[in-house]
């Protein structure tokens, strides 16, 4: 076992090695670095997500079966041409359908060696598609663009399953841009009912599902001070990259803590809701999920400069 | 470092009774692509006209001009292009009779 002054001197090494290193040293990591995701390097490992199938595909659930498939984009718009993600050229882009309610979700899957603190940082900015004839509320007075309430959300959760003998949960955690009906909310939420499986619906659970994340698109609670106006820069065509830190824990299945840029949220008082029943097959299951939704004939992009997921095995 | 490359899948069992367009899709990293069309059901011959678009924006689009396929019946097509730009899609135009589909599109795409 080292001593305390060793695994000091190790931490004070780990930080400066951190520090130095320009792709790093804008994330805060905990002591071991899972991934390291720069999109100018390729996808990553982020693919679309779909539901569960028996080769048949017209058996996908509706909700699950119209993801999208992630792009690699150069942020390129009709005005000014290329914008350039945050460092390098390319950042992972969502892009929803131009219908109202379609979402967009991205999925990395891995496994976990323990249980314990994992930590999600992301640079990242979100626009609704350049509109000619204004889809939105209210006029434009040179300022506030009414695209911005063309955009309805995006979620940031996880899909943790211990085994047939453990939990399985689904963190989220959703900033409300608008709500459905178009009113600006901005504000974080938290989702109080699980994600409907096709196991689920398979063993009788009917009815629509019209939110991927819930039961009843009712389940969110804000989280407490959750509200949270970002910078969507007045038009849809200038990105401002935002820095995001979302840890949570599979030791005790809750999320921990969110940060966004000034502003840390404490998450841990928020029950995560737990399915009744097990799941096989899904032993140490760890995956990353982001999505984006539109409520308006327009289309919704999510764009990830680089993601970072640490832990603290 | 291997070149890379992406497939997407564009549609997926989808169904279609008139002409229509694919999702904007950002090509601007790669040098090459090819679609894959993949007629799973077509209750008349067609044809049906699978046909590049371009666009420097995603938002205003014209033919690319070359890259076409003619579907007239179950199976698997497909057609390559290359100096594309930026953004990519696929239009489809319909024959003037009643004509329904199921069809799997892929885009891949390659540095």
């Amino acid at each position: 076992m080292p001593s305390a002054s060793e695994q000091a001197t190790s931490e004070q090494l780990r930080v400066a090695a951190l520090r130095a290193n320009p792709r790093l040293s804008r994330f805060n990591p905990l002591p071991r670095i899972l991934f390291a995701d720069d999109f100018d390097e390729g996808i990553n490992g982020w693919c679309e997500l779909i539901g569960n199938h028996d080769g048949n595909l017209d058996n996908v659930r509706s909700v699950v079966s119209d993801m999208r498939p992630p792009q690699l984009s150069n942020c390129t718009f009709f005005d000014t041409g290329t914008h350039g993600s945050m460092s390098g050229t390319y950042a992972l882009k969502l892009a929803t359908r131009p219908k109202p309610g379609h979402m967009a979700q991205a999925i990395k899957r891995l496994t976990f060696q323990k249980r314990g603190l994992v930590q999600f940082e992301t640079y990242f900015t979100y626009k609704a598609e350049q509109t000619f004839r204004p889809v939105g509320c209210g006029e434009w007075d040179g300022n506030v663009d009414p695209s911005e309430a063309d955009f309805g959300d995006f979620t940031f959760s996880n899909d943790v399953c211990e085994g047939e003998h453990g939990a399985r949960y689904h963190c989220a955690l959703r900033y409300v841009n608008t709500d459905s009906s178009g009113q600006l909310r901005q504000s974080w939420m938290y989702k109080t009912s699980v994600q409907k499986s096709t196991k689920m619906q398979r063993a009788g659970l009917s009815g629509p599902v019209l939110d991927h994340h819930v039961l009843d698109p009712r389940d969110w609670r804000e989280v407490p001070g959750g509200r949270m106006p970002l910078c969507y820069n007045e038009v849809p065509t200038k990105l401002n990259w935002h820095y995001l830190r979302w840890r949570f824990d599979t030791r005790l299945r809750r999320n921990v803590e969110l940060q966004l840029n000034q502003t840390t949220l404490t998450l841990m008082e928020l029950d995560v809701p737990r399915y009744d029943h097990p799941y096989r097959s899904l032993d140490n299951l760890l995956n990353f999920c982001v999505d984006v939704r539109t409520h308006k004939s327009v289309r919704n992009f999510l764009y990830l400069d680089s993601v970072l997921v640490s832990v603290d095995w | 470092m291997v070149r890379r490359s992406f497939t997407a899948v564009l549609e997926r069992n989808a169904i279609f009774d008139a002409p229509f367009d694919t999702e904007p899709y950002e090509a601007a990293w790669a040098t090459e692509a090819r679609c894959f069309v993949r007629v799973l059901e077509m209750d008349s011959s067609g044809p049906v006209r699978i046909a590049a678009q371009l666009s420097p924006d995603g938002l205003f689009w014209c033919n690319e001009g070359h890259a076409q396929i003619s579907l007239e019946g179950p199976g698997l097509y497909s057609f390559s292009l290359r100096d594309f730009g930026h953004w990519l899609r696929f239009h489809a135009d319909f024959p003037q009779e009643p004509l329904r589909m199921k069809v799997m599109i892929y885009l891949v795409l390659k540095e």
